[in-house]
Protein backbone atom coordinates (compact mmCIF):
# COMPACT_ATOMS: atom_id res chain seq x y z
CA UNK A 1 0.00 0.00 0.00
CA UNK A 2 2.14 2.99 -1.08
CA UNK A 3 0.28 6.59 0.30
CA UNK A 4 1.49 9.19 -1.87
CA UNK A 5 4.09 11.71 0.16
CA UNK A 6 2.06 14.83 1.42
CA UNK A 7 4.41 17.65 2.68
CA UNK A 8 4.67 18.67 5.95
CA UNK A 9 4.85 22.27 6.43
CA UNK A 10 5.77 22.45 10.16
CA UNK A 11 5.09 26.44 11.69
CA UNK A 12 7.84 28.80 12.74
CA UNK A 13 8.66 29.19 16.19
CA UNK A 14 11.30 31.21 17.89
CA UNK A 15 12.85 30.77 21.22
CA UNK A 16 15.59 29.58 23.49
CA UNK A 17 16.09 26.30 21.91
CA UNK A 18 15.57 28.04 18.55
CA UNK A 19 19.02 30.08 19.23
CA UNK A 20 20.77 27.63 20.20
CA UNK A 21 20.23 25.69 17.43
CA UNK A 22 20.64 28.36 14.91
CA UNK A 23 23.95 28.88 16.81
CA UNK A 24 24.95 25.28 16.51
CA UNK A 25 24.04 24.85 12.95
CA UNK A 26 26.07 28.27 12.02
CA UNK A 27 29.26 26.77 14.13
CA UNK A 28 29.14 23.29 13.02
CA UNK A 29 28.89 24.31 9.32
CA UNK A 30 30.98 27.28 9.70
CA UNK A 31 33.69 24.82 11.06
CA UNK A 32 33.31 22.18 8.01
CA UNK A 33 33.38 24.66 5.41
CA UNK A 34 36.11 26.90 6.83
CA UNK A 35 38.67 23.66 7.90
CA UNK A 36 39.86 22.50 4.12
CA UNK A 37 41.11 26.08 3.96
CA UNK A 38 43.58 26.13 6.86
CA UNK A 39 46.99 25.72 6.78
CA UNK A 40 49.61 24.07 8.96
CA UNK A 41 53.23 24.55 7.83
CA UNK A 42 52.94 24.93 4.32
CA UNK A 43 50.53 22.98 3.50
CA UNK A 44 46.58 22.08 4.20
CA UNK A 45 46.05 21.48 7.88
CA UNK A 46 42.70 19.19 7.38
CA UNK A 47 43.79 16.59 4.64
CA UNK A 48 43.21 13.15 3.52
CA UNK A 49 45.13 12.31 0.99
CA UNK A 50 44.23 9.74 -1.21
CA UNK A 51 46.79 9.82 -4.57
CA UNK A 52 49.72 10.18 -1.37
CA UNK A 53 47.93 7.45 1.09
CA UNK A 54 48.79 10.15 3.73
CA UNK A 55 45.94 11.52 6.37
CA UNK A 56 47.56 15.01 7.67
CA UNK A 57 45.65 16.58 11.00
CA UNK A 58 46.92 19.78 11.76
CA UNK A 59 50.59 18.61 13.06
CA UNK A 60 49.99 15.09 12.77
CA UNK A 61 50.74 13.15 10.02
CA UNK A 62 49.14 9.58 9.24
CA UNK A 63 50.22 6.42 7.34
CA UNK A 64 48.45 3.58 6.16
CA UNK A 65 50.57 1.78 8.68
CA UNK A 66 48.75 3.78 11.61
CA UNK A 67 45.47 2.29 10.78
CA UNK A 68 44.78 1.18 14.17
CA UNK A 69 44.87 4.89 15.87
CA UNK A 70 42.58 5.70 13.28
CA UNK A 71 39.96 2.83 14.11
CA UNK A 72 40.62 3.35 17.60
CA UNK A 73 39.59 7.36 16.70
CA UNK A 74 36.35 5.64 15.22
CA UNK A 75 35.77 4.13 18.32
CA UNK A 76 36.31 6.84 20.62
CA UNK A 77 34.23 8.76 18.53
CA UNK A 78 31.13 6.11 18.70
CA UNK A 79 31.45 5.45 22.17
CA UNK A 80 31.19 9.64 23.05
CA UNK A 81 27.92 9.39 21.10
CA UNK A 82 26.62 6.34 23.03
CA UNK A 83 27.82 8.36 26.52
CA UNK A 84 26.36 11.29 25.05
CA UNK A 85 22.85 9.90 24.55
CA UNK A 86 22.74 8.66 28.48
CA UNK A 87 23.09 11.73 29.78
CA UNK A 88 21.53 13.91 27.04
CA UNK A 89 19.15 11.16 24.88
CA UNK A 90 18.36 12.54 21.36
CA UNK A 91 20.11 16.47 21.87
CA UNK A 92 22.78 15.23 19.40
CA UNK A 93 19.89 14.43 16.57
CA UNK A 94 17.80 17.65 16.92
CA UNK A 95 21.25 19.89 17.41
CA UNK A 96 24.25 18.58 16.32
CA UNK A 97 23.58 15.91 13.34
CA UNK A 98 24.61 16.73 10.05
CA UNK A 99 21.61 16.04 8.59
CA UNK A 100 19.72 18.58 11.15
CA UNK A 101 22.00 20.99 10.90
CA UNK A 102 22.03 20.87 7.08
CA UNK A 103 18.25 20.73 6.68
CA UNK A 104 18.08 23.66 8.99
CA UNK A 105 20.06 25.93 6.80
CA UNK A 106 17.96 24.18 3.61
CA UNK A 107 14.87 25.60 5.44
CA UNK A 108 16.34 28.94 6.38
CA UNK A 109 16.86 29.49 2.46
CA UNK A 110 13.75 27.68 1.32
CA UNK A 111 11.70 30.51 4.14
CA UNK A 112 13.70 33.14 2.89
CA UNK A 113 12.86 32.72 -0.69
CA UNK A 114 9.28 31.24 -0.40
CA UNK A 115 8.50 32.88 2.91
CA UNK A 116 6.76 31.76 5.87
CA UNK A 117 4.55 28.43 7.04
CA UNK A 118 1.17 29.84 5.53
CA UNK A 119 2.93 31.62 2.48
CA UNK A 120 4.30 28.65 1.29
CA UNK A 121 1.22 26.16 1.66
CA UNK A 122 -0.55 29.30 -0.34
CA UNK A 123 2.12 28.88 -3.16
CA UNK A 124 2.35 25.60 -3.56
CA UNK A 125 -1.42 25.59 -3.80
CA UNK A 126 -1.42 28.25 -6.47
CA UNK A 127 -1.74 27.74 -9.99
CA UNK A 128 1.98 28.24 -12.16
CA UNK A 129 2.49 32.02 -12.44
CA UNK A 130 5.64 34.17 -13.00
CA UNK A 131 6.15 35.19 -9.32
CA UNK A 132 5.49 31.37 -8.38
CA UNK A 133 8.63 30.36 -10.95
CA UNK A 134 10.50 33.28 -9.45
CA UNK A 135 9.84 32.00 -5.76
CA UNK A 136 10.30 28.39 -7.08
CA UNK A 137 13.47 29.22 -9.15
CA UNK A 138 15.28 31.24 -6.67
CA UNK A 139 15.06 28.32 -3.70
CA UNK A 140 16.36 26.00 -6.93
CA UNK A 141 19.65 28.39 -7.27
CA UNK A 142 20.14 28.77 -3.73
CA UNK A 143 20.09 25.32 -2.84
CA UNK A 144 21.74 23.99 -6.38
CA UNK A 145 24.10 26.24 -5.62
CA UNK A 146 25.16 25.59 -1.77
CA UNK A 147 24.93 21.85 -2.66
CA UNK A 148 27.74 22.46 -5.39
CA UNK A 149 29.69 24.33 -2.67
CA UNK A 150 29.30 21.32 0.09
CA UNK A 151 30.31 18.77 -2.68
CA UNK A 152 33.63 21.56 -3.70
CA UNK A 153 34.29 21.67 0.19
CA UNK A 154 33.86 17.55 0.82
CA UNK A 155 36.30 16.90 -2.08
CA UNK A 156 38.45 19.44 -0.40
CA UNK A 157 39.50 17.37 2.13
CA UNK A 158 40.58 14.76 -0.11
CA UNK A 159 43.01 17.16 -2.27
CA UNK A 160 44.05 20.31 -1.56
CA UNK A 161 41.41 22.76 -1.55
CA UNK A 162 43.07 25.93 -3.28
CA UNK A 163 44.57 23.89 -6.04
CA UNK A 164 41.29 22.36 -6.21
CA UNK A 165 39.45 25.70 -6.57
CA UNK A 166 42.24 27.11 -9.03
CA UNK A 167 41.65 24.09 -11.64
CA UNK A 168 37.70 24.87 -11.33
CA UNK A 169 38.42 28.05 -11.85
CA UNK A 170 40.32 26.83 -15.40
CA UNK A 171 37.50 24.54 -16.13
CA UNK A 172 39.85 22.18 -15.35
CA UNK A 173 38.53 19.42 -13.48
CA UNK A 174 39.82 15.53 -13.27
CA UNK A 175 36.90 13.11 -13.91
CA UNK A 176 36.72 11.53 -10.23
CA UNK A 177 37.11 15.06 -8.75
CA UNK A 178 33.76 16.13 -10.44
CA UNK A 179 32.14 12.66 -9.99
CA UNK A 180 32.43 12.44 -6.15
CA UNK A 181 31.81 16.66 -6.18
CA UNK A 182 28.82 15.99 -7.63
CA UNK A 183 27.75 12.66 -5.56
CA UNK A 184 28.06 14.49 -2.53
CA UNK A 185 26.47 17.70 -4.06
CA UNK A 186 23.64 15.76 -4.99
CA UNK A 187 23.14 14.09 -1.74
CA UNK A 188 23.02 17.61 0.04
CA UNK A 189 20.36 18.69 -2.00
CA UNK A 190 18.59 15.66 -2.20
CA UNK A 191 18.49 14.68 1.84
CA UNK A 192 18.77 18.41 3.27
CA UNK A 193 15.76 19.37 0.59
CA UNK A 194 13.57 17.01 0.51
CA UNK A 195 14.25 13.80 2.72
CA UNK A 196 14.91 16.20 5.97
CA UNK A 197 13.39 13.96 8.95
CA UNK A 198 12.27 11.06 7.04
CA UNK A 199 16.23 9.90 6.98
CA UNK A 200 15.69 10.19 10.62
CA UNK A 201 12.67 8.39 10.92
CA UNK A 202 13.38 5.27 8.71
CA UNK A 203 16.96 5.29 7.67
CA UNK A 204 19.70 6.18 10.32
CA UNK A 205 20.45 3.14 12.66
CA UNK A 206 21.39 5.23 15.46
CA UNK A 207 17.95 6.56 15.77
CA UNK A 208 16.54 3.21 15.74
CA UNK A 209 19.14 1.87 18.57
CA UNK A 210 19.55 4.93 20.79
CA UNK A 211 16.68 4.30 23.16
CA UNK A 212 18.41 1.61 24.01
CA UNK A 213 21.21 3.71 25.83
CA UNK A 214 18.47 5.56 27.90
CA UNK A 215 17.46 5.14 31.77
CA UNK A 216 15.77 6.95 33.89
CA UNK A 217 18.07 9.70 34.30
CA UNK A 218 18.05 10.30 30.86
CA UNK A 219 17.00 13.77 29.93
CA UNK A 220 14.08 13.22 27.41
CA UNK A 221 11.23 15.84 26.81
CA UNK A 222 8.19 15.79 28.21
CA UNK A 223 4.72 16.65 28.43
CA UNK A 224 3.67 17.55 32.11
CA UNK A 225 0.61 15.55 32.53
CA UNK A 226 0.13 16.19 36.08
CA UNK A 227 0.20 20.13 35.31
CA UNK A 228 -1.79 20.11 31.90
CA UNK A 229 -4.03 18.25 32.23
CA UNK A 230 -7.23 17.69 31.48
CA UNK A 231 -6.85 20.22 28.87
CA UNK A 232 -9.01 22.68 27.41
CA UNK A 233 -9.47 26.14 26.11
CA UNK A 234 -10.34 29.13 28.44
CA UNK A 235 -10.98 32.60 28.90
CA UNK A 236 -8.24 35.43 29.35
CA UNK A 237 -8.27 35.77 33.23
CA UNK A 238 -10.25 32.44 34.09
CA UNK A 239 -8.47 30.62 37.19
CA UNK A 240 -8.24 26.94 35.76
CA UNK A 241 -8.59 25.40 38.95
CA UNK A 242 -11.75 26.46 38.88
CA UNK A 243 -13.04 25.43 35.65
CA UNK A 244 -11.45 22.01 36.84
CA UNK A 245 -8.57 22.82 34.04
CA UNK A 246 -4.82 21.81 33.39
CA UNK A 247 -2.19 24.65 32.30
CA UNK A 248 -2.52 23.01 29.02
CA UNK A 249 -4.73 25.59 26.67
CA UNK A 250 -4.87 22.80 24.00
CA UNK A 251 -3.76 25.23 21.22
CA UNK A 252 -2.26 22.56 19.46
CA UNK A 253 0.90 25.26 18.48
CA UNK A 254 3.05 22.33 19.96
CA UNK A 255 1.85 20.14 17.14
CA UNK A 256 1.77 22.56 14.66
CA UNK A 257 5.91 23.33 14.82
CA UNK A 258 6.84 19.71 15.21
CA UNK A 259 9.03 18.66 12.00
CA UNK A 260 7.83 15.11 12.39
CA UNK A 261 4.84 15.35 13.14
CA UNK A 262 3.97 13.73 16.48
CA UNK A 263 2.06 14.89 19.64
CA UNK A 264 4.90 15.28 22.24
CA UNK A 265 1.01 15.51 25.18
CA UNK A 266 1.25 11.49 24.00
CA UNK A 267 4.49 11.11 25.22
CA UNK A 268 8.16 10.73 23.75
CA UNK A 269 7.59 8.95 20.75
CA UNK A 270 10.33 7.25 18.43
CA UNK A 271 10.40 9.91 15.77
CA UNK A 272 10.86 13.06 18.52
CA UNK A 273 14.29 13.82 17.25
CA UNK A 274 14.64 16.77 20.57
CA UNK A 275 14.81 19.78 18.72
CA UNK A 276 12.68 21.39 21.20
CA UNK A 277 10.29 23.22 19.22
CA UNK A 278 7.59 22.10 21.03
CA UNK A 279 9.21 24.00 24.05
CA UNK A 280 9.65 27.13 22.97
CA UNK A 281 5.93 27.16 20.85
CA UNK A 282 4.64 26.14 24.30
CA UNK A 283 6.93 28.68 26.46
CA UNK A 284 5.70 31.38 24.11
CA UNK A 285 2.16 30.53 25.19
CA UNK A 286 2.35 30.28 28.51
CA UNK A 287 4.10 33.15 28.66
CA UNK A 288 1.01 35.24 27.20
CA UNK A 289 -0.92 33.18 29.99
CA UNK A 290 1.28 34.26 32.24
CA UNK A 291 1.71 30.74 33.04
CA UNK A 292 5.31 29.75 34.19
CA UNK A 293 6.98 27.84 31.65
CA UNK A 294 8.02 24.90 31.37
CA UNK A 295 4.90 22.35 30.39
CA UNK A 296 6.39 21.16 27.88
CA UNK A 297 10.62 20.60 28.70
CA UNK A 298 13.67 18.30 29.42
CA UNK A 299 13.28 16.38 32.04
CA UNK A 300 13.78 12.72 33.20
CA UNK A 301 11.81 9.87 33.88
CA UNK A 302 12.68 10.20 37.49
CA UNK A 303 11.86 14.07 37.77
CA UNK A 304 8.60 13.59 36.14
CA UNK A 305 7.58 10.69 39.07
CA UNK A 306 9.13 13.43 41.52
CA UNK A 307 12.20 11.33 42.15
CA UNK A 308 15.38 12.36 42.58
CA UNK A 309 17.75 12.26 39.27
CA UNK A 310 20.99 11.91 38.89
CA UNK A 311 24.48 12.73 36.67
CA UNK A 312 26.43 10.12 38.36
CA UNK A 313 25.13 6.91 37.78
CA UNK A 314 26.76 3.38 36.85
CA UNK A 315 25.69 3.59 33.00
CA UNK A 316 27.46 7.14 32.45
CA UNK A 317 30.54 6.44 34.85
CA UNK A 318 31.55 3.65 33.40
CA UNK A 319 31.38 5.13 29.76
CA UNK A 320 32.99 8.40 31.41
CA UNK A 321 35.42 5.76 32.30
CA UNK A 322 35.58 3.81 29.32
CA UNK A 323 36.19 6.96 27.32
CA UNK A 324 38.97 8.55 29.54
CA UNK A 325 41.12 5.18 29.13
CA UNK A 326 40.88 4.73 25.60
CA UNK A 327 41.32 9.19 25.02
CA UNK A 328 44.21 9.00 27.48
CA UNK A 329 45.81 5.56 25.28
CA UNK A 330 45.17 7.53 22.13
CA UNK A 331 46.82 10.87 22.92
CA UNK A 332 50.29 8.50 24.86
CA UNK A 333 50.51 6.20 22.20
CA UNK A 334 50.72 9.20 19.47
CA UNK A 335 52.74 11.04 21.67
CA UNK A 336 55.41 8.28 21.81
CA UNK A 337 55.16 6.67 19.24
CA UNK A 338 58.82 6.44 16.99
CA UNK A 339 58.26 8.00 14.10
CA UNK A 340 59.92 5.28 11.91
CA UNK A 341 58.27 2.16 9.99
CA UNK A 342 60.86 -0.79 8.57
CA UNK A 343 59.42 -2.81 6.65
CA UNK A 344 61.12 -6.54 5.36
CA UNK A 345 59.76 -8.78 2.79
CA UNK A 346 61.82 -11.40 1.76
CA UNK A 347 62.18 -12.76 -1.47
CA UNK A 348 60.53 -15.50 -2.61
CA UNK A 349 62.46 -16.04 -5.95
CA UNK A 350 64.60 -18.73 -4.42
CA UNK A 351 65.03 -20.51 -0.81
CA UNK A 352 68.68 -19.41 -0.23
CA UNK A 353 71.77 -18.91 -2.54
CA UNK A 354 75.30 -20.68 -2.24
CA UNK A 355 78.19 -18.47 -2.35
CA UNK A 356 81.76 -18.61 -1.83
CA UNK A 357 83.91 -19.99 0.61
CA UNK A 358 80.77 -22.33 2.23
CA UNK A 359 78.09 -19.73 2.86
CA UNK A 360 74.64 -19.25 1.77
CA UNK A 361 72.65 -16.03 1.98
CA UNK A 362 69.30 -14.46 1.47
CA UNK A 363 68.16 -11.85 -0.12
CA UNK A 364 65.19 -9.47 1.41
CA UNK A 365 63.79 -5.92 0.03
CA UNK A 366 63.63 -3.26 3.36
CA UNK A 367 61.50 -0.56 3.27
CA UNK A 368 62.41 2.29 5.63
CA UNK A 369 59.85 5.16 6.37
CA UNK A 370 60.67 8.27 7.60
CA UNK A 371 57.46 9.43 9.58
CA UNK A 372 59.36 12.88 10.93
CA UNK A 373 59.24 16.30 8.72
CA UNK A 374 63.20 16.53 8.16
CA UNK A 375 65.80 14.43 6.84
CA UNK A 376 67.38 11.30 9.21
CA UNK A 377 69.80 9.63 9.27
CA UNK A 378 69.47 5.64 9.54
CA UNK A 379 72.21 2.45 10.70
CA UNK A 380 70.98 -0.81 9.57
CA UNK A 381 72.36 -4.12 11.57
CA UNK A 382 70.36 -7.87 11.95
CA UNK A 383 71.07 -10.26 14.18
CA UNK A 384 70.21 -13.82 14.71
CA UNK A 385 72.48 -16.11 14.80
CA UNK A 386 76.34 -17.02 14.66
CA UNK A 387 78.25 -15.30 12.22
CA UNK A 388 75.71 -13.50 10.60
CA UNK A 389 76.95 -10.67 7.72
CA UNK A 390 74.43 -8.15 6.33
CA UNK A 391 75.22 -7.23 2.88
CA UNK A 392 74.18 -4.01 0.83
CA UNK A 393 73.22 -1.36 3.54
CA UNK A 394 75.55 1.75 3.32
CA UNK A 395 76.94 2.70 6.92
CA UNK A 396 74.02 5.48 7.18
CA UNK A 397 71.11 5.40 5.27
CA UNK A 398 69.68 8.67 4.60
CA UNK A 399 65.83 8.77 4.18
CA UNK A 400 63.97 12.37 3.73
CA UNK A 401 61.18 13.60 6.14
CA UNK A 402 58.22 11.27 5.21
CA UNK A 403 60.18 9.45 2.62
CA UNK A 404 60.72 5.47 1.61
CA UNK A 405 63.74 4.51 1.18
CA UNK A 406 63.67 1.18 -0.75
CA UNK A 407 67.12 -1.35 -0.06
CA UNK A 408 67.80 -4.37 -1.47
CA UNK A 409 69.84 -6.15 0.94
CA UNK A 410 71.16 -9.73 1.60
CA UNK A 411 71.85 -11.59 4.97
CA UNK A 412 74.56 -14.16 4.33
CA UNK A 413 76.22 -16.84 7.18
CA UNK A 414 78.32 -20.04 7.20
CA UNK A 415 76.22 -23.13 6.43
CA UNK A 416 77.17 -25.22 8.93
CA UNK A 417 75.52 -22.80 11.30
CA UNK A 418 72.07 -22.40 9.47
CA UNK A 419 70.46 -25.39 8.63
CA UNK A 420 66.40 -25.52 8.23
CA UNK A 421 64.26 -22.34 9.00
CA UNK A 422 65.63 -19.37 11.38
CA UNK A 423 63.83 -16.23 12.89
CA UNK A 424 66.25 -12.68 12.21
CA UNK A 425 65.89 -9.32 13.29
CA UNK A 426 66.57 -6.31 11.62
CA UNK A 427 66.75 -3.36 13.09
CA UNK A 428 66.90 0.53 12.20
CA UNK A 429 67.95 3.02 14.53
CA UNK A 430 68.47 6.63 14.00
CA UNK A 431 71.55 8.53 14.13
CA UNK A 432 70.77 11.50 16.23
CA UNK A 433 68.68 9.58 18.75
CA UNK A 434 69.24 6.10 19.32
CA UNK A 435 65.81 6.03 21.20
CA UNK A 436 64.15 5.55 17.74
CA UNK A 437 64.47 2.35 16.61
CA UNK A 438 62.40 0.21 15.35
CA UNK A 439 62.81 -3.79 14.81
CA UNK A 440 61.60 -6.33 12.28
CA UNK A 441 61.55 -10.03 12.55
CA UNK A 442 61.77 -12.21 8.98
CA UNK A 443 62.95 -15.65 8.21
CA UNK A 444 66.23 -16.89 6.80
CA UNK A 445 66.03 -19.90 4.86
CA UNK A 446 69.50 -22.57 4.89
CA UNK A 447 70.16 -25.76 4.11
CA UNK A 448 67.41 -28.51 5.01
CA UNK A 449 70.81 -31.08 6.96
CA UNK B 1 -8.80 20.23 16.53
CA UNK B 2 -5.35 19.50 14.83
CA UNK B 3 -5.46 19.67 10.95
CA UNK B 4 -4.37 16.56 9.29
CA UNK B 5 -1.62 18.22 7.40
CA UNK B 6 0.26 18.78 10.42
CA UNK B 7 0.34 15.18 11.91
CA UNK B 8 2.61 12.59 10.76
CA UNK B 9 1.28 13.11 7.01
CA UNK B 10 4.58 11.80 5.35
CA UNK B 11 4.24 8.02 5.61
CA UNK B 12 6.12 5.83 3.42
CA UNK B 13 5.24 2.09 2.97
CA UNK B 14 7.09 -0.91 3.99
CA UNK B 15 9.06 -1.32 0.81
CA UNK B 16 9.83 2.15 0.43
CA UNK B 17 11.38 2.11 3.80
CA UNK B 18 13.26 -0.91 2.97
CA UNK B 19 14.55 -0.02 -0.20
CA UNK B 20 16.04 3.07 1.46
CA UNK B 21 17.26 1.64 3.97
CA UNK B 22 19.01 -1.15 2.37
CA UNK B 23 20.61 1.89 0.31
CA UNK B 24 21.56 3.73 3.26
CA UNK B 25 23.35 0.92 5.29
CA UNK B 26 25.20 -0.39 2.04
CA UNK B 27 26.76 2.54 1.40
CA UNK B 28 27.82 3.26 5.21
CA UNK B 29 29.31 -0.62 5.64
CA UNK B 30 31.33 -0.39 1.53
CA UNK B 31 32.89 3.36 3.81
CA UNK B 32 33.83 1.62 6.29
CA UNK B 33 34.69 -1.41 4.18
CA UNK B 34 36.41 0.72 1.80
CA UNK B 35 38.55 2.78 4.43
CA UNK B 36 39.97 -0.84 6.16
CA UNK B 37 40.64 -2.68 2.82
CA UNK B 38 42.96 0.57 1.20
CA UNK B 39 44.50 1.13 4.45
CA UNK B 40 46.17 -2.08 4.27
CA UNK B 41 46.35 -2.61 0.03
CA UNK B 42 47.45 0.25 -2.24
CA UNK B 43 45.03 -0.10 -5.20
CA UNK B 44 48.32 0.51 -7.58
CA UNK B 45 49.69 -2.11 -5.85
CA UNK B 46 46.92 -4.89 -6.62
CA UNK B 47 47.23 -3.78 -10.18
CA UNK B 48 50.34 -4.97 -10.11
CA UNK B 49 48.87 -8.51 -9.05
CA UNK B 50 46.43 -8.72 -11.57
CA UNK B 51 46.56 -11.08 -14.50
CA UNK B 52 44.64 -8.92 -16.65
CA UNK B 53 46.37 -5.59 -18.00
CA UNK B 54 44.59 -3.31 -16.00
CA UNK B 55 46.11 0.04 -15.72
CA UNK B 56 43.91 2.71 -13.75
CA UNK B 57 45.20 5.06 -11.16
CA UNK B 58 44.59 4.85 -7.27
CA UNK B 59 41.82 7.39 -7.94
CA UNK B 60 39.64 4.92 -9.87
CA UNK B 61 40.87 1.85 -7.50
CA UNK B 62 39.78 3.94 -4.80
CA UNK B 63 36.36 3.95 -6.42
CA UNK B 64 36.24 0.73 -8.21
CA UNK B 65 36.38 -0.97 -4.49
CA UNK B 66 34.03 1.17 -2.86
CA UNK B 67 31.20 0.40 -5.83
CA UNK B 68 32.40 -2.85 -5.42
CA UNK B 69 31.71 -2.85 -1.97
CA UNK B 70 28.75 -0.69 -2.03
CA UNK B 71 27.17 -3.16 -4.46
CA UNK B 72 27.91 -6.52 -2.27
CA UNK B 73 26.37 -5.09 0.41
CA UNK B 74 23.30 -4.05 -1.10
CA UNK B 75 22.68 -7.46 -2.58
CA UNK B 76 23.47 -9.00 1.13
CA UNK B 77 21.13 -6.28 2.63
CA UNK B 78 18.62 -6.45 -0.13
CA UNK B 79 18.67 -10.40 -0.13
CA UNK B 80 17.85 -10.03 3.55
CA UNK B 81 15.87 -7.78 3.99
CA UNK B 82 13.32 -9.41 1.67
CA UNK B 83 13.65 -12.94 3.09
CA UNK B 84 13.11 -11.07 6.30
CA UNK B 85 9.95 -9.25 4.94
CA UNK B 86 8.33 -11.82 2.78
CA UNK B 87 8.30 -14.38 5.45
CA UNK B 88 5.68 -16.68 5.53
CA UNK B 89 2.89 -15.77 8.09
CA UNK B 90 3.23 -17.91 11.37
CA UNK B 91 0.39 -20.99 11.67
CA UNK B 92 -1.82 -19.97 14.98
CA UNK B 93 -1.18 -22.43 17.52
CA UNK B 94 -3.61 -25.20 17.74
CA UNK B 95 -5.36 -25.40 21.14
CA UNK B 96 -4.88 -29.29 22.10
CA UNK B 97 -7.85 -30.36 24.00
Amino acid sequence: MYESAKKIYPREIGGRFARLSYIATLSLLGIFYFLPWLTWDDRQAVLFDLPARKFYLLGLTLWPQDFPYLALLLIIAALSLFFFTALAGRLWCGFACPQTVWTEIFIWMEQWTEGTRSQRMKLDKAPWSFEKIRKKASKQFLWITFSMWTGFTFVGYFTPIRELGADIMALNIGGWTFFWGTFYGLATYGNAGYLREQVCKYMCPYARFQSAMFDKDTLIISYDEDRGEPRGSRKRGDDPAEKGLGDCIDCTLCVQVCPTGIDIREGLQYECIACAACIDACDSVMDKMNYPRGLVRFTTENALKRKPSRILRPRTMIYATLLLVLCSGLVYSLATRTPLILDVIRDRNSLYREISDDRVENIYTLKLINQSHEARSFVLKVTGFEGIELDGAPDQIVVEGGGVMSLPVRVRAHRDDVQGIHTIHFSATAVDDPSVRVEEDSRFLGPIP
Amino acid sequence: MIKEEYRGAEQWSRNRQAVFTVVWISFLSAAIGTMVFFALFDPVDLTGIFDADLDIDRDAGYAAGFFFFWVLCALCSGMTAFLVRTAPKRKAKQHKQ
